[in-house]
């Protein structure tokens, strides 16, 4: 269902949802965490203001000593508001509401070392002198489009009961609130007659209409805020990053020894054992010494031994081949075109890429695209495979395309989020587009040399 | 003989057979994994079996645990484990209680046909065959080390063989010496070690190993 008049229902909708009512929850609740220090400041400059008297006080103004004053308790405050945990305490309840409230998941920031050097509880501070203006403008947008315009609604329903007075009698007129128009009694939208009211309803129903729009501006700036401010803080989250891309890469180094050790173990080991026992029983079958006691049976002996260390050859170059593909030392380009050769759906590959990246980051590029090339050929049924190689900006960027039936998904099949996890050691991305039908689009992302940000 | 084989490697099984039948073994079963050695044991009622150490499904020791659930459950069937490495503890608990019907050998050995058809009868026998590798880690780790020394070279060579499980006529040949120069070398060496003399092989082994692992 798609087209004019389905957004226009969805438009009509759009205040009767569960997000429009979590939003709005969010903005009501979220004002007063931002409260005690504005009360703070406020509740100390009116008292020296007003109560103290000289000489904080000056023609009932507070005077520039009692400014300073009130300064420095609202620094104290702060202080003590962030040595105490409190500030982290009431960002870890904002965390929670927009958690809860508007999906808003933001890592909580790791615990504090020192108690007034704590940089995750400053900021959090800083969230919630920001949040005081923020917190009001949400009250402003939930107090004068939701509450104003549920009242506005109801101008029709009540004007003919209260408002049925004897002809003559003139009653002063009853103020609409609007965004444009909100200062009541003094305002200029002003209903005096029953039609007049529809003119309010109107009003109202529109500042319903417009009310989750707003509300989700509103509510966008606080995310913001929230992403920026409470959560673990950019350094702490890169450190998070890289202890878990460091943990991937190390278990990734563990798997990988003992995948060889197996493949060593199954095939060229066991086929160099047979050949020893096939030469061992050959030998034999020749005797010691003098005439030859079962020729054909050593000749085909021999034979097997001689099959045996031709495989264990292809074995053995197989493998070392896999760990390090000696044509990468030529450069990407010719490991690509090597590796284009030999994929088993016709590939056709486009390289430019002019200043070289470090080996480190071929071969991690060069064993994306073998495993990928390999993916494409067990499941996509593509007919053709395009590689291209480019690099822009400092970034290597590794593009393979397939026609074929789309689908790859890297929840299912490990292989692809594998290498998504060695790639993003190097602070590399893989990006995959693959909708069911096809066709497939990857995008390997790296940087031209690892550990350069 | 009456063998069964159990080893994944379907190249490296038929090779097995192949020269254990050549022998004149008769090869009942050939199986893949531990459990169907298990099986296989218990419905051919073998002499030996000559089995694998890391074979499916966790490709870890599942021979080794066969092996001694074999020795547990059928006391008279002699059993010869193959492992392309060699660990001295699973060497350990093979020999645990008694060494008789006991092998344990690279897979390299079976290239020397004699000396492999050699341990395979030895263990059917009742004897012990341990692997050079293991009797060297045994004489490089054993805490008495110090105490051979006032063996001659040649008697440390004697020591060792007779560790690996073979009788006096077996050191004999693969030391090419004759039978009474090897039991005299022999009779010095437990008088040197103050071991008391042993009437048959397996004691001998089991008073060796007992040396060298105390």
């Amino acid at each position: 269902m798609t087209g004019p008049g389905a957004g226009a229902a969805a438009a009509v909708r759009a205040p009767f949802t569960g997000r429009a009512r979590r939003e709005m929850l969010f903005c009501v609740l979220g004002l007063p965490l931002s409260l005690p220090l504005p009360v703070v400041s406020f509740a100390v400059t009116i008292w020296l203001a007003q109560v103290a008297g000289p000489p904080w006080t000056a023609a009932g103004n507070p005077s520039w000593l009692a400014l300073l004053a009130a300064a420095a308790v609202v620094v104290l405050t702060a202080v003590l508001m962030v040595a105490t945990g409190l500030t982290r305490a009431l960002g870890a309840a904002t965390r929670q509401a927009a958690g809860k409230l508007l999906g808003e998941q933001v890592a909580a920031p790791p615990p504090p070392r020192t108690r007034l050097g704590d940089g995750p509880g400053w900021r959090a501070m800083a969230y919630l002198m920001l949040k005081f203006p923020a917190g009001l403008a949400q009250w402003y947008v939930v107090g004068v489009f939701w509450v104003a315009g549920i009242v506005n609604l109801t101008y029709p329903f009540w004007w003919l009961s209260f408002r049925n007075h004897s002809p003559g009698v003139r009653l002063s007129p009853v103020p609409v609130i609007t965004p444009f128009d909100w200062s009541g009694a003094g305002g200029h939208f002003q209903v005096t007659t029953f039609p007049g009211t529809f003119a309010a309803f109107g009003a109202g129903a529109a500042m319903l209409l417009a009310a989750p729009w707003v509300t989700r501006g509103v509510v966008a700036a606080d995310r913001w805020l929230i992403r920026g401010l409470l959560g673990p803080g950019r350094t702490a989250q890169r450190l998070h990053d890289l202890e878990q891309t460091r943990a991937l890469a190390v278990d990734d180094a563990a798997a990988r020894l003992r995948r060889l050790e197996r493949d060593l173990h199954d095939g060229a080991q066991i086929r160099l054992a047979t050949l020893a026992m096939n030469l061992g029983m050959a030998r034999k079958k020749l005797g010691d010494q003098g005439g030859v006691p079962d020729l054909a049976a050593a000749r085909e002996l021999v034979g097997a031994a001689h099959q045996n260390a031709k495989d264990a050859l292809v074995e053995l170059r197989e493998l070392a081949r896999g760990i390090h593909p000696p044509v990468l030392d030529n450069g990407l380009a010719d490991a690509l075109a090597s590796l284009a050769a030999t994929s088993a759906i016709p590939a056709e590959l486009a390289v430019s890429v002019p200043v070289r990246p470090t080996p480190a980051i071929e071969t991690i590029a060069y064993f994306c695209a073998a495993e990928l090339l390999a993916n494409a050929a067990k499941h996509s049924e593509a007919n053709t495979i395009k590689i291209f190689i480019t690099e822009r900006s400092g970034l290597l960027a590794l593009q393979i395309t397939d026609d074929g039936l789309g689908g790859a998904d890297p929840a299912r099949g490990s292989g692809l989020s594998g290498l998504a996890q060695r790639v993003a050691v190097v602070d590399g991305r893989l990006d995959i587009a693959s909708p069911p039908g096809g066709p497939t689009r990857i995008i390997v992302e790296l940087p031209l040399r690892a550990g350069h940000r | 003989m009456r063998i069964v084989i159990a080893e994944d490697a379907a190249l490296f099984r038929a090779g097995l057979v192949r020269l254990l039948e050549d022998e004149g073994h008769q090869v009942c079963a050939e199986v893949g994994d531990g459990e169907a050695l298990l099986a296989a044991v218990a419905s051919q009622r073998p002499d030996v079996v000559v089995a694998d150490i890391r074979m499916p499904p966790t490709f870890t020791d599942e021979g080794l645990r066969a092996a001694l659930e074999l020795r547990l459950t059928h006391p008279g069937t002699a059993v010869l484990v193959l492992s392309q490495y060699i660990e001295t503890r699973y060497a350990a608990q093979l020999l645990h209680g008694s060494p008789a019907g006991v092998g344990y050998l690279l897979k390299d050995r079976v290239a020397d046909v004699a000396e492999f058809t050699d341990a395979v009868s030895r263990v059917a026998a009742g004897g012990t065959a341990l692997d050079r590798e293991v009797v060297s880690q045994l004489l490089a780790a054993s805490r008495h080390a110090g105490d051979l020394d006032p063996l001659t070279p040649r008697e440390r060579d004697v020591l060792a063989l007779m560790a690996e499980g073979r009788s006096n006529a077996g050191v004999a040949a693969a030391l090419v010496l004759t039978l009474g120069t090897v039991e005299k070398h022999v009779a010095s060496i437990f008088g040197k070690l103050g071991l008391p003399a042993s009437e048959t092989d397996n004691r001998r082994v089991l008073a060796v190993l007992r040396y060298l692992g105390s």
